[in-house]
Formats: structure tokens, C-alpha cells, sequence
């Protein structure tokens, strides 16, 4: 080999200059494109679960600036009537440039991505001239998440997603600097149309014609963890659960046979907490550490977060004369040993078709999963579906609509004999019916803000869950005024 | 090859390259340069400085100048005056309008004074006073969209018919500007013409607005690509009068806007600034801030420098004042203080038209959010649904007529009437001025030799029901009512 001194002069300079070249590159490269700059701290513990990054901006991440604009240029491909993400229903602070359950962060660049608190957090009016009140925790019952994934899908695939289109409608609300606007134009709106149009292949069966909508306030969870997490094949399943409420969690005691989920499929909080987090992350944790301490938080913080007390006037009386009525009729199930733990099918009789979407040998997959990231949980239960988890009922006023798929609208329809309950109405309207126990689901305001429910479609039955029915009006009453303390 | 040769081809490089360069610099010197019109003085800067708006949309300043001539039978009238655009002597733009050159020609588009400037005249021949920061009541808004859109999509906007009338208007073309300059120009403001209006299409779905009015926020959700076609019919009525925008610095924190959706002036002038074209990308901060500085302070003209005042009947009128409107309305024209003033009413209470308050969702507050995200210190924080209107301080309440958000009413004097005995119809437009009923002519159909616009209180959006009861002075006295009007002359 020839000594470097021997090179020409011009040589070494043209190599030096390369190297420094070649240097500058990689850390604009680095800092432009994969350095993590944190997340965003909040010292409001309500905050930091709306909006605090789990970290998903790292694999499920859209580019700020397209995310942006994607209502602008598509706003024909909106579900709803509706101005920009709002039309899907999401809960959103005024004021606030995201909605709740949306995080922002920078790796490289601006990302946006989902959190926990997208799902749970509930909205509720007393009237329609009214600012809508925020419940952490609470079942996002007007969220339509199906038509927020399809949108995305939708978007990327349609021939106005291209550089020209995005970055003319970019330009009108940023002034990006020579380095993004290159990454945008030439690297990162081609990588997320083609990211985003793969995830059509995963999501197949969101555009099924056999299968009805999931609606505001539903998703088809276990369907979600099996074509995402375990990557099964799709099958004929399908089985949309309304949004749970995960408030209180410490209630669950998984040493008595308490188990979480509608079916009793996960063993839980802490199981059940990595299984959706990953879901939103949609690959293994890139920081695992950092990770499981934010889910340790979640735990925590959702262990001991109280349910939302009943906000109208109670009749003290009537509430009073409800309670043995409960202890006679309900109590059995949700307020006893039982209260956790799964009832059988035949005993309950409600919609079979979540059970149907999982199953023994999809757990002990999803657990091996989740077991090779190097993450310790007690996680999925390895057993068949058998029937649906008696509820707890704390804070059951505002998880309207009732039974696994939310096909009862109120409590009080919960109490009538299962051919009478409401054959078909709006969901996701967050106007609060004191009487009936419930949301607003009839009415022009309702058919606006909702997307309607059929029970009669697949999935969508209303049948079983009969306790009660047969009660004495002036009993009822009693009974639907003691529900609202609890 | 020879020397001589060799020479020759030198010469030819060295001329094709001083050629090169200077075509070069020539281009550079025409395209390069952004340079807007600008003024020294303060309210000659907000009449016709330059906030930036005509980087995006600016039309070429000699295709807005021919338009007229171009499509003369889609106007009103005589050029952009039958529009209620109103030209100074010594200006060739109308006042609203500013000047910047960039892209190698002279753009043109509005700013803030186009909505908040008009004129009064004072009796039948008086020369119309030019008076900066009240409500612009001569101008069709909705008027100057539809005549630009139907222009610029008229077969007549052609370069071979357009181009010739620049050239004798602008006393002749270079050869760039005749072959390339003004043709591209034309197609680049027909494309851009589309595009912002297409944004703002929901102006096809409304009636017409009259002069003094817009539809603010019907308007901001053009900024969104709202789909207007499939929002709630109950939202597309949201046209209201132009507000004056004296006294600022007084009102910081009170709740802005006729529905009170926003309670910080400076996010509220950027919300405004949308209007203008000045999108967060493009706005001249500078130029802002200089208008932001005059509108602080500025104040409305004296009614008394212009009609007598009777001192004894106005005192009497104070006392009533204080007790039937100062506290939604303030102390007085310069003291704003009052217990509900710059606080919203809700809508079940003040009663008047809806349609403005239904215009503005919470779905948009919730968007407005994401604006100015690039610039975190601006993005906007501050702009919250409201459930009714908001009670204004009335600095200069005598120019503000029509009265009401949505300009329903035509006098101070019928406002204190109540509503069934309010004029269910009358004329917009007019700059004369009544001295008696406090507000503008509204009975006659013509002023100026232009036809007025016929306001009719029944249609969608124009109720004049509302402020009404003892509450809001509609059951006093006529002696008391004359009283309170002479007070209200002071303001």
C-alpha cells in the first residue's frame, strides 16, 4: 500500500474534503431524519394521558405536515359532514393544536401518532348550547375509528396524494427550509403513501361489504390484534366492542378469576395496557425501557383514577328504594364474586360474534409475540371464549351505549324486554338523556352527529341480558335511579 | 486552427457570455424583487400598505385594473365604485387595496381598510368624509368575489382581448411583458382566482349579502376545504355587518367578535389577516404590527364636530344610559368598564338572529387550533364556540349603523323600538347620513346615482328581532329614548 504521504496534494485535499463533507452529511442526516428529541412532558397527570407520546410516533407515526393537510386536500373522503379531524369524532380540546389522543414528536422530523387517551376519554353535553365535558378515562363513544383508518388508506391511494398536490397546500401554512422541503418532496410523502397503502392489505377487512360499520364508539379489537399483532390470515370473524371505560382498574383482582377485556380474554391491567399500547406503537418498542415505564405510569395512574360521579340531580329517595331492588335483580352478577369473572353464553345470551374473533391458539401466538420482544406480562388467556365478563359498574351512566357492542342505547332500553329495545338509532351524539340513562339517539341532531346502528346487521345484535325486564315500572324507575350513583 | 481563428471564437464565447449574464441580471432585477408600495404615515399605510396578501393571491395590477373594461356588463355599474369601492383623488387603487412588486410585475389585493373604512356624508351636499376604521357599509364583498370569478371564466379573459387593453391603459408593453408576462399572468390568476374561490364557493349557497356584510366565519372554513355541500344547512347563514376596529388597546381580553369567540386582539387581527390574503407563510409581521399600533389608539370621529349636541338633553339621557345600558355596554364612549361588557349573552336572552352564532361551530374553533403551528408563539390558542352574542363597548356607536350583528336594523331608533315596530324593510348603502335617528338613510332606494340593496329582515340570517323589552330600553319613553339617542351622540 502506498504511504498516504506519497498521495498528491490534491488528492488528500479532495479526500478530507469528502470526509468533512460526508461528516456534515450524517449528522444533518441524523438530526433530520432519526434523532428521537423526546417527548413532550406534562406535569398535569390528565394531560400527560392525553396527550404524552407512548411513543408510537416512531413506527405508526404520520409526518406532521401531511397530516396537516390530508382533510384540506381530501375533505371529500371525510366520513361526515365535518371540518378536518373533527368529522371523525375525536374529542378535542379548544384551543389545543391536536386532539386528545394525538401526540406530536420529533424524530428527525415533526410526527404525529396515537395514544391511549384517543379511545378513552369520553364527552358529554347537558344540552346542545353547551361545551362539551371531558371525562379521562371514559369510553370515547363518538370516535369512528374505522372511518379514521380507512381515511388514511383512502388518502394514500387516491392520485391527489402526490408531492405537487401536498406541498402546494403545505406551503400555504409553513415556510419549511431547503432540507424539508427536499425530505418532503422527494422522501417522506412518497415513503408514507407507500406505508400507508400497505397497511390496505392488513386492513382488508374494514372494506368488506358483508360486514356493516363499526360506527362511533366501537372497534373490532380482537380482529385488530390478530391481523396486526399475530398477522393471521383474515377469516369470516367480526365482532366490534364498544370503547371500554379503563378508569378505577385496581377493581380487577386477576387472583379471584377476575379477568379483563368484554370476553375475559386478557388476565390484567397491566397485560391489557401492553396489548393496546402495542397495538398503537405497531411494532416492537424501539426504546423498550423507556416503554414499559410509561405503561408502569399508565397502570398506575389508571388504577387509582376514580370513576366520574353522575353530574345531574339525583332523586336521593328514589335511589334509595332502587338499591334492594338491585341487591334482588343484580347484585348476583355485578355486584359479588362473580362481578369479573366470565358468564357463559347461555346464561347471558347476548351477540356471540366477539367471542367468535379469538380464541386459544391466537393468545398463545399473540403472548409468544409479545414474549420474544423481551416483555414480561401475564397477557392474553390461553383458553376458548366461553362467554362475556360480568361488569363492573362504576361510572356505568356514562358507558352509554350498554352490552359488549353497544347495541342497547340506555339503561332503561337495557330494561325492557329484548324485542322491544330499539331496533335501530344514532350513535355518538354526546347529548345526555337523564331519563332513559343514556345518550341522545333519536332526532335530526342525533342522525347528524351519528352514525346509525342497526341490530338487526351482523355483530350488531341486542338480544339477551334479559335480568330485569320483567320488573314493575315504579321498580325500574327505582333501580335506573340507583344506577346513577354508582 | 489560426490564431485569427481562435480569436474570432473567443470573442464569440466572451459576447455570448456577457450576453448570458446580462440577460441573466435583467431577469433577476425584473423577477427577484418583493417590494411593496409603501407609506410613511400610519393610516395612509392601513388605507393602502401592503400586509403580504398579494404574495399568494395579488392579482396583476393591470389585469385588476382592466377587468372592469373587460366585463363592464357584469357590474353594477361604473367600474369597481358601483362595488362600493371608494377612490381618493390622487390614488389610482381603491382604498383596501395595496400595491407590492414581486414575480416581475405590480400585484395588487385587499387589506384590512377594504372592510373598515367608509365615508359619511354629513347633509345631501356634503362632500362624503373619508373616515378609516369604521365598518366599511358601502361595500359588496359578496358583489367583488362573484364580478371577479365571473370575469376571469368569461371567454372574454383571453390574452389576445386582454393583453391589447393593458397596453393602451398602461401606454404600451415591453415585447416580455406582451408575449409572456401578461398571457401567463392570465392564466396564473384564472387558476388562482378558481382556487380561492372554490375554497369560498359557500358564498353560491347564500343570498346576497348587501353592502357592509361578509360571512366571517363561513369564510374561515374555506381555510379548511370545509365540504360546504354537505354541512348542516343551519351553518351556511353567518353573514354579519362589518365591525369598526377603533380602541383596540381598551379591548384586549374582552370577547371578540360578534359571538365573543376569541378574547386576545392580536389572534383575532391574524384571524383577520386570512381575509387579506396574509397566510402565515407570507404575512408581513412588520406591516402588522404598524396597523396593529394605530388601530390600538385610534379613535372614531366627534359626532359633535360635525352636529350640534344638546348638552341638557344629553345629561338626562346619561342618567338613563347608566342604568339601562352601561353595564353591557360600558360607561360611556371612552370608558369601557361595566360588569357583563365584552362578555357574551347567552342567545335565549338577547334573542337576536342565530344565524351568525350557528355559523361558528365548535368543530371550527377546534381546527383554528392547528394555525400559525409553525409558529408556536402564534398558533392560535384563544378561539372558543360560544352560545350567544357578545355586548360590545359602542366607541363612535353613530357611525356603526346598520345595528345589530347582522346590520338588521337600520337607526339607533329603531333599535329602540321593538322589534315588531323596526323597519321590516329599508335600503343598505346609503352614506348619507341622519343625524336625527342616529344611522344612515335607509329609506331611499338610490344615493349617489347607484341603486341601494333592499334589506329584507324575513329572509334567512336578517332577523331583527331581539335586544328587546325593558331590558334594552325598547319600553322607555319617547322623551327618554330622544334622551338616551343625544347621549349617545357623545360616544
Amino acid at each position: 500500500m502506498t504511504k498516504l504521504s506519497r498521495w498528491p496534494r490534491w488528492l488528500k485535499i479532495a479526500l478530507a474534503l469528502v470526509l468533512i463533507l460526508g461528516a456534515v452529511a450524517a449528522v444533518v442526516g441524523y438530526n433530520r431524519f432519526l434523532r428521537d428529541y423526546g417527548a413532550a412532558q406534562f406535569d398535569n397527570p390528565a394531560d400527560r394521558f392525553k396527550y404524552g407520546s407512548i411513543g408510537a410516533e416512531n413506527d405508526s407515526g404520520i409526518p406532521y405536515w401531511i397530516f396537516y393537510v390530508l382533510p384540506r386536500v381530501f375533505p371529500d373522503l371525510l366520513p361526515k359532514p365535518g371540518i378536518g379531524y373533527a368529522a371523525f369524532g375525536v374529542n378535542w380540546e379548544q384551543g389545543q393544536e391536536l386532539p386528545i389522543g394525538f401526540s406530536k414528536r420529533r424524530i428527525g422530523f415533526d410526527r404525529v401518532a396515537n395514544t391511549c387517551a384517543a379511545c378513552h376519554v369520553a364527552s358529554y353535553r347537558s344540552q346542545p348550547d353547551e361545551t362539551p365535558t371531558l371525562v379521562v378515562a371514559g369510553p370515547n363513544h363518538t370516535l369512528d375509528l374505522e372511518a379514521f383508518f380507512r381515511f388514511l388508506v383512502d388518502c394514500a391511494k387516491d392520485p391527489r396524494f402526490n408531492a405537487d398536490t401536498l406541498m402546494a397546500e403545505i406551503s400555504l401554512a409553513a415556510d419549511l427550509d431547503l432540507i424539508d422541503r427536499l425530505a418532503y418532496r422527494y422522501l417522506i410523502i412518497p415513503i408514507t403513501k407507500k406505508t400507508l397503502i400497505a397497511r390496505e392489505e392488513q386492513f382488508q377487512w374494514l372494506y368488506r361489504h358483508d360486514f356493516p360499520e363499526w360506527g362511533r364508539g366501537r372497534d373490532d379489537a380482537m380482529n385488530l390484534t390478530k391481523y396486526f399483532m399475530i398477522r393471521w390470515p383474515m377469516d369470516d370473524s367480526f365482532g366490534p366492542t364498544d370503547m371500554p371505560s379503563v378508569w378505577n382498574l385496581k377493581k380487577y383482582q386477576p387472583e379471584n378469576g377476575q379477568r379483563m377485556n368484554f370476553a375475559g380474554d386478557s388476565h390484567d391491567p397491566y397485560s391489557v395496557i401492553i396489548d393496546s399500547a402495542l397495538g398503537l406503537m405497531g411494532a416492537e418498542p424501539k426504546d423498550k425501557r423507556a416503554f414499559l415505564g410509561q405503561i408502569d405510569w399508565l397502570v398506575d395512574y389508571l388504577k387509582n383514577l376514580p370513576a366520574p360521579v353522575y353530574p345531574f340531580p339525583i332523586d336521593k329517595a328514589l335511589a334509595a328504594q332502587g338499591k334492594p331492588v338491585f341487591d334482588a335483580n343484580c347484585a348476583a352478577c355485578h355486584a359479588s364474586a362473580r362481578t369479573g369473572t366470565v358468564i357463559p353464553l347461555p346464561e347471558i345470551g347476548t351477540d356471540r360474534g366477539r367471542i367468535d374473533t379469538w380464541g386459544e391458539q391466537a393468545a398463545i401466538e399473540a403472548n409468544q409475540v409479545v414474549k420474544k420482544m423481551g416483555i414480561e406480562r401475564k397477557g392474553l388467556v390461553e383458553a376458548p371464549l366461553t362467554g362475556y365478563v360480568a361488569q363492573f359498574l362504576d361510572g356505568i351512566w356514562l358507558r352509554a351505549p350498554y352490552l359488549h357492542n353497544g347495541s342497547v342505547p340506555s339503561l332503561a332500553d337495557l330494561l325492557t324486554p329484548p324485542a322491544q329495545r330499539p331496533q335501530s338509532f344514532w350513535r355518538g351524539y354526546d347529548v345526555y338523556d337523564q331519563t332513559k340513562i343514556g345518550f341522545v339517539v333519536q332526532g335530526s341532531a342525533a342522525q347528524q352527529a351519528g352514525t346509525e346502528f342497526d341490530t338487526r346487521l351482523r355483530g350488531n345484535g341486542n338480544l339477551g341480558h334479559d335480568f330485569g325486564t320483567g320488573l314493575a315500572d315504579a321498580d325500574k324507575a327505582a333501580l335506573l335511579e340507583y344506577l346513577k350513583t354508582l | 486552427m489560426s490564431p485569427s481563428r481562435w480569436s474570432v471564437c473567443r470573442v464569440l464565447v466572451s459576447i455570448t457570455l456577457v450576453l448570458v449574464l446580462l440577460i441573466g441580471l435583467y431577469a433577476a432585477l425584473r423577477f427577484l424583487p418583493d417590494r411593496p408600495v409603501a407609506y410613511a404615515d400610519p393610516v395612509e399605510h392601513f388605507k393602502y400598505g401592503s400586509l403580504g396578501g398579494e404574495r399568494n393571491m395579488g392579482f396583476p395590477y393591470w389585469l385588476f385594473a382592466v377587468l372592469p373594461e373587460v366585463c363592464p356588463d357584469l357590474l353594477p355599474g361604473q367600474g369597481y365604485a358601483s362595488l362600493g369601492f371608494i377612490f381618493e383623488p390622487g390614488h389610482d387603487l381603491p382604498v383596501g387595496m395595496s400595491k407590492r412588486r414581486q414575480l416581475g410585475i405590480d400585484r395588487v389585493f385587499l387589506n384590512c381598510a377594504v372592510c373598515h373604512t367608509s365615508t359619511v356624508r354629513t347633509s345631501p351636499d356634503a362632500e362624503p368624509m373619508l373616515v378609516p376604521g369604521m365598518p366599511a357599509n358601502r361595500l359588496d364583498l359578496m358583489g367583488f368575489q362573484k364580478f371577479v370569478q365571473a370575469c376571469v371564466n368569461d371567454r372574454r379573459f383571453t390574452p389576445s382581448q386582454v393583453v391589447p387593453r393593458i397596453a393602451e391603459k398602461a401606454g404600451g408593453l415591453s415585447l416580455l411583458d406582451k408575449l409572456v408576462v401578461y398571457p401567463l399572468g392570465i392564466h396564473l390568476m384564472r387558476d388562482g382566482v378558481a382556487g380561492l374561490l372554490g375554497r369560498l364557493r359557500f358564498i353560491h349557497m347564500q343570498d346576497d349579502w348587501g353592502p357592509g356584510r361578509v360571512d366571517t366565519f363561513n369564510s374561515a372554513k374555506g381555510i379548511f376545504q370545509a365540504p360546504f355541500e354537505q354541512l348542516p344547512p343551519e351553518e351556511l347563514v353567518g353573514v354579519s355587518d362589518f365591525p369598526a376596529i377603533w380602541s383596540q388597546a381598551k379591548k384586549q381580553d374582552m370577547q371578540l367578535h360578534w359571538d365573543g369567540n376569541n378574547d386576545r386582539v392580536e389572534e383575532r387581527n391574524l384571524s383577520a389577516a386570512f381575509g387579506a390574503g396574509a397566510l402565515p407563510r407570507i404575512i408581513d409581521y412588520a406591516a402588522m404590527a404598524r396597523i396593529e399600533a394605530w388601530i390600538a389608539t385610534a379613535t372614531p370621529p366627534a359626532f359633535a364636530d360635525h352636529y350640534p349636541i344638546d348638552k341638557a338633553l344629553a345629561a338626562r339621557g346619561q342618567a338613563i344610559y347608566a342604568t339601562t345600558c352601561a353595564a353591557c355596554h360600558g360607561q360611556s364612549g371612552k370608558h369601557f368598564s361595566g360588569e357583563y361588557v365584552g362578555k357574551v349573552t347567552p342567545i335565549a336572552a338577547i334573542g337576536t338572529d342565530r344565524g351568525r352564532l350557528d355559523s361558528y361551530t365548535l368543530q371550527l374553533a377546534q381546527n383554528q387550533g392547528m394555525l400559525y403551528s409553525a409558529h408556536p408563539e402564534r398558533r392560535f390558542r384563544h378561539f372558543r364556540k360560544t352560545y350567544g352574542y357578545a355586548n360590545a363597548p359602542l366607541d363612535g356607536i353613530w357611525l356603526r349603523a346598520p345595528y345589530l350583528h347582522n346590520g338588521s336594523v337600520p337607526t339607533l331608533w329603531d333599535l329602540l323600538q321593538p322589534a315588531a315596530a323596526r323597519p321590516a324593510h329599508f335600503y343598505r348603502g346609503n352614506d348619507l347620513y341622519d343625524p336625527q335617528h342616529l344611522g344612515f338613510v335607509a329609506d331611499q332606494s338610490t344615493a349617489n346615482g347607484h341603486t341601494l340593496f333592499a334589506f329584507d329582515t324575513s329572509r334567512p340570517g336578517n332577523g331583527n328581532a331581539g335586544h328587546e323589552g325593558a331590558a334594552y330600553g325598547t319600553s322607555l319613553s319617547d322623551s327618554d329614548k330622544w334622551a338616551l339617542l343625544e347621549y349617545l351622540k357623545t360616544f
